[in-house]
């Protein structure tokens, strides 16, 4: 991994921002200290330059005087840099002071004033002025150096502690940053490898619990949904090669036989209608599946209204009777005398009728009954088809709605096998479910329920 | 399925004069060849065109008697051109072809002006018979009473006898009756009859067709009487009085 990757990690960043933060937390403790010392330190001056000043206005004119002049040699001059004496003309009698700063009054107020002293730099002190005996003027001064080192001491000892901060934060950083760029990496590897087909691959979890493992295993988790799905993809592409094979190859002999062995046009032709008819068994089931991949997509919603269920129960009962006379099977209608309203496609819910009906009149032997319920429940609208049929074993309830699932019970009795997966796809797109239990049967054939419960109607309708 | 059309059409369309002229547009060549030459053979004239800028053009130049436009076509697509030739009081019957099923693609067509939907696969003699349907209206006549040879229909009374024999129908068997008898000489396939007298658009996994309609024959042909209702083999059912 290059040395430029390694500053565009995100740890490597996240290290810089702290690292910034950090200084800037620092910064501001220093010149909030900086503010206190000078503030305490201006306090202290001017404490000293009164007290002073107090002690020698208390002197008597001739021993102040002999107090200024020998100030040099006093431990006076540790506290007080300037001191010049005035009379009531601000004429200068003596001191080292030679003039009154400007703006400087006797009034016991310390201010700051910067002395422009003919041979000197400009430079900046605080005074105090105070009448004395004789009407004199008697001025101190104290020099602001103590705030100058003050501010020397600060500075010297922001930057002692900034800069290794600063560079220790760096080094952490780039240590931080190789450690991720490494387990970035061997997750890049294993994401390489999966898109390189093996799709048995998954990117490395170890025990912590971070934000980048948790990552990796939702990763995984995902992972392991698509294998899923495409295992199953895979299971449909074998089953529809399957049951397309058995027709096409019943086309493939029928046409066979028909061109050698027909000895007159009538026999080929009876075999050629034949293979039409298998062919449209093929077409069948490509048109349901692609049916149900329609409706699963849940594009059709256009054709959603309000529908009478029992209506449409009705209707398919209506439609479904003869066939079911044949099997000399009762077929019974139990509807509310009030109509069930229901929001859905009534052409999609006939057919998910109709696949039921189909289904129980198919696996009801013969002088058997199906039931088509319409009622409304606490939860809203539900339907159910009950047969006195073969019934279906707790469990392969949950496998019968799969695509061409076909119990092992039911082998002899044609159909696509998609009838229940086309009804659990309308049903999905109605939000409505689909479960299945037992039926009214007696033991020896229980019957199965098919229960459609619709979700209750978005907002009551108004009819008349 | 294929190629049974039996003799009972060939017998009613004598040979030389020329039949209906159709406008097919699909832009498919090999499909659009197969079609094309089924349906001059059953003495269709007709014109091909494959895109639907061409299509269009050809309706617009000349008359048809029905047409057939595929949805999905270059340039133009198939609900476009017939869009356009109805905005332009073109009233020509159209059958809309498409490998889309849905009922909303179905719905979508009809809307834009189509007469009828047939979607890819279909049988060739299911696309003849619903050319016909188009080509022919129906005996819609006001009359409360249908007389056709020895059956008579009391549309009021939902009475039936043949030859004064009363017939007992339910209700569905004479719905069903009543739309075959208005539609004589005809093939009506399995999917039309569902669509047009239960108005279903699903295709049953079992022969329910077949079954109302061997209850109806049941009672309408009684044992040694001429068939009136007769299955024509992969096709459908046809409604004939022999003569």
């Amino acid at each position: 991994m290059s040395r430029i990757e390694l500053f565009r990690t995100a740890t490597f960043r996240l290290t810089l921002m702290v690292a910034g933060a950090m200084v800037a937390a620092m910064l501001a403790q220093f010149l909030l200290l900086y503010m206190q010392m000078t503030h305490f330190e201006a306090r202290r001056s001017e404490a000293m330059l009164h007290r002073e000043a107090e002690i020698l206005a208390r002197q008597p004119a001739a021993r102040l005087e002999y107090l200024i002049q020998h100030r040099a040699t006093d431990d006076l001059r540790i506290v007080i840099n300037d001191i010049g004496l005035f009379d009531a003309d601000g004429h200068y009698i003596v001191g080292d002071l030679q003039l009154i700063p400007d703006g400087l009054k006797p009034d016991h107020v310390v201010r700051q004033i910067t002395v422009r002293a003919p041979e000197d730099e400009p430079y900046a002190m605080r005074f105090l002025a105070v009448p004395v005996d004789q009407g004199r003027i008697l001025v101190l001064g104290r020099s602001l150096h103590m705030l100058g080192e003050l501010e020397v001491m600060t500075r010297r000892a922001m930057w002692l502690s900034i800069v290794p901060t600063v560079a220790f934060a760096l080094l952490m950083g780039v240590v931080l940053s190789h450690r991720a760029l490494s387990r970035v990496k061997t997750m890049h590897e294993a994401i390489d490898r999966i898109m390189g087909g093996d799709l048995h691959e998954r990117l490395p979890v170890a025990r912590e619990r971070d934000d980048l493992e948790r990552l990796a295993g939702s990763v995984n988790r995902m992972l392991d949904r698509l294998e899923h799905l495409l295992d199953e993809i895979r299971n449909v592409g074998n089953d529809i090669a399957h049951d397309l094979r058995t027709p096409l190859t019943r086309v493939r002999v029928r046409l066979e036989r028909a061109l050698t062995t027909s000895t007159d046009i009538d026999t080929l032709r009876e075999g050629i209608a034949r293979a039409g008819d298998d062919l449209d068994q093929c077409f069948s089931v490509i048109t349901a599946l692609l049916r149900i991949g329609e409706i699963e997509n849940g594009r059709r919603r256009a054709g959603f209204g309000t529908v009478d269920l029992c209506q449409i129960a009705a209707d398919i009962v209506d439609l479904y009777e003869p066939i079911a006379e044949t099997k000399a099977i009762g077929l019974h209608l139990v509807v509310p005398a009030v109509p069930v309203w229901a929001h859905g496609d009534r052409d999609l819910l006939v057919e998910l009728y109709a696949n039921l009906i189909d289904n129980a009149i198919k696996f009801t032997p013969d002088a058997g009954t199906v039931k088509l319920v319409v009622r409304v429940t606490a939860t809203g609208p539900e339907s159910s088809v009950v047969d006195t049929g073969i019934g279906i074993a707790e469990s392969e309830r949950v496998a019968v709605l799969s695509r061409f699932y076909r119990s092992d019970k039911s082998r002899h009795v044609p159909g696509s096998g998609l009838g229940l997966s086309l009804v659990s796809a309308i049903a999905a797109l109605h939000g409505a479910t689909l479960s299945i239990d037992a039926g009214d049967g007696r033991a020896a054939s229980p019957g199965t329920r098919f229960r459609v419960s619709f979700p209750e109607m978005p907002r009551p309708v108004v009819r008349h | 399925m294929y190629g049974a059309m039996t003799d009972q059409v060939a017998a009613s369309t004598p040979e030389p004069q020329p039949g209906p002229r159709v406008l097919f547009i699909e832009d498919d060549e090999r499909i659009a060849d197969e079609i094309s030459d089924d349906l001059r053979a059953r003495s269709f004239v007709v014109r091909h065109e494959a895109t639907g800028t061409a299509g269009l053009a050809a309706a617009q130049a000349e008359t048809f008697d029905v047409m057939i436009v595929d949805r999905m076509l270059p340039q133009m697509d198939g609900l476009t051109v017939i869009e356009t030739l109805r905005s332009q009081q073109v009233t020509t019957p159209v059958l809309v072809l498409s490998a889309l099923s849905a009922v909303d693609d179905r719905v979508s067509g009809l809307r834009a002006g189509g007469d009828d939907y047939l979607t890819k696969p279909f049988a060739m003699e299911e696309l003849a018979a619903r050319l016909e349907a188009l080509l022919r209206r129906p005996n819609d006549t006001r009359a409360t009473m249908l007389r056709v040879g020895p059956l008579e229909i009391d549309l009021i009374e939902r009475a039936v006898t043949r030859d004064g024999r009363p017939i007992e129908l339910l209700p569905r068997e004479f719905r069903l009756l009543e739309y075959m008898v208005r539609r004589p000489d005809r093939v009506l396939t399995r999917t039309m009859l569902l669509e047009e007298v239960w108005n279903y658009r699903f295709i049953p996994q079992t022969n329910l067709v077949d079954v109302h309609i061997g209850k109806l024959r049941r009672k309408v042909d009684a044992p040694g009487e001429p068939a009136l209702i007769q299955s024509i083999r992969g096709v459908g059912f046809m409604f004939h009085v022999p003569d």
